[in-house]
C-alpha cells in the first residue's frame, strides 16, 4: 500500500506503518539488519533500479526507520530499532487489549456459573 | 479507499449467551473484566440508544478516558456503539498515543450461540473517518493480521540485533 500524499506532519508511528506497509521495504530492512550498506550494495539482490532503491530507502528515512551518513559520497544506510519498537508496541497494546480482557471475561464467567450453582 | 479497514475478532466463551450478554451490560460484572489488567471505573452506564457508557481505566498514577455511545441494542443478539477516547471532561479527542487513530470506531458486538457455548464477535471499524486515519487504522490491521505479511520476522531479527548490541 503506497501512501502518497504522505507528509511528516503525520505522525510518527503511521508513518512507520505506512513505510511496513511494503514488502520491498521491509526486505531491505531485513537486509540491514546484517549491517549498513550503500545503495548499490540494497539494489543487487533487487530486480530494481539504484533510483528505486533510493525512493524506498527516502521512505524508511523520513519514517526514522534508517539513518543515511551525509558526508559520505556512498551514503550507506543503517537501522534505527527505536522507532520500531515503538510500532511494534502500539500493535501489542491494541491486540493485548481485548486479548487479556476476554481472558479476564472467562474468569468472570466462571465465577458467575459457581454463584448460580 | 472504497473498503473501509476492520477489526475483526472472534472469541467462544464456555456460558450460555444470557450469561455472556449479562457480563457485557451489567456495569459491575462489565468492569470486572474490561481493560487488561488494569482498574476499570464505569462511570456512566445506560443501556439504550444514545445512551452512554462512561470509562475509566486506571493503572498506577495514569488514567484512560473512552466513551462508548450505544446505537442499537438487540438483547442478547447484538451491541452496538462509537468508542472513542475522551479528556476528563468525556469530549472526545485524538488517541494520546497515536494521533492518526480514528476518533470514532463503530464497534459491534454479536452474540450467537454455538450449542451449549457461546461465540463473541467484536468488530470495529472507522467511521466519519479521515483519509489519514483509514490509512493508519488499516496498517494497524495488516500488522495485526499479517504480522505486516512477514514483517514479525523483521522484527525479531530486529530485536535480536538489539538485545546483542545491548549485551
Amino acid at each position: 500500500m503506497e501512501q502518497i500524499g504522505y507528509t511528516n506532519t503525520q505522525s510518527d508511528l503511521d508513518a512507520i506503518f505506512a513505510a511496513l506497509a511494503d514488502p520491498t521495504r521491509r526486505e531491505i530492512l531485513s537486509r540491514l539488519v546484517d549491517g549498513q550498506a550503500s545503495v548499490k550494495e540494497i539494489a543487487a539482490p533487487f530486480e530494481m533500479s539504484q533510483p528505486a532503491v533510493s525512493r524506498h530507502l527516502k521512505v524508511l528515512e523520513r519514517a526514522g526507520l534508517i539513518e543515511r551518513d551525509v558526508d559520505e559520497q556512498r551514503r550507506p544506510a543503517r537501522l534505527k530499532a527505536q522507532k520500531m519498537t515503538a510500532a511494534v508496541d502500539w500493535l501489542t497494546q491494541f491486540k493485548a487489549f481485548w486479548d487479556t480482557s476476554f481472558n479476564q471475561l472467562d474468569d468472570v464467567l466462571n465465577q458467575m456459573k459457581q454463584n448460580d450453582e | 479507499m472504497s473498503e473501509l479497514p476492520e477489526y475483526i475478532l472472534d472469541r467462544v466463551f464456555d456460558a450460555p449467551r444470557e450469561m455472556v450478554w449479562r457480563a457485557w451490560t451489567d456495569p459491575d460484572l462489565l468492569s470486572r473484566w474490561y481493560g487488561p489488567g488494569v482498574e476499570t471505573i464505569i462511570h456512566k452506564f445506560i443501556l439504550k440508544p444514545g445512551g452512554s457508557w462512561l470509562n475509566e481505566m486506571k493503572w498506577g498514577d495514569k488514567s484512560d478516558r473512552s466513551k462508548m455511545v450505544f446505537q442499537e441494542i438487540v438483547r442478547p443478539e447484538k451491541l452496538v456503539w462509537h468508542h472513542s477516547s475522551t479528556d476528563a471532561n468525556w469530549n472526545t479527542i485524538t488517541n494520546p498515543m497515536m494521533a492518526d487513530w480514528p476518533r470514532v470506531l463503530l464497534t459491534t458486538v454479536n452474540f450467537e450461540d454455538v450449542g451449549e457455548k457461546t461465540n463473541v464477535r467484536l468488530s470495529q471499524v472507522p467511521i466519519d473517518a479521515t483519509d489519514a486515519e483509514i490509512a493508519c487504522f488499516a496498517a494497524t490491521m495488516a500488522g495485526m493480521d499479517k504480522g505486516w505479511g512477514g514483517g514479525y520476522k523483521v522484527m525479531d531479527e530486529l530485536f535480536a540485533e538489539l538485545q546483542a548490541n545491548a549485551a
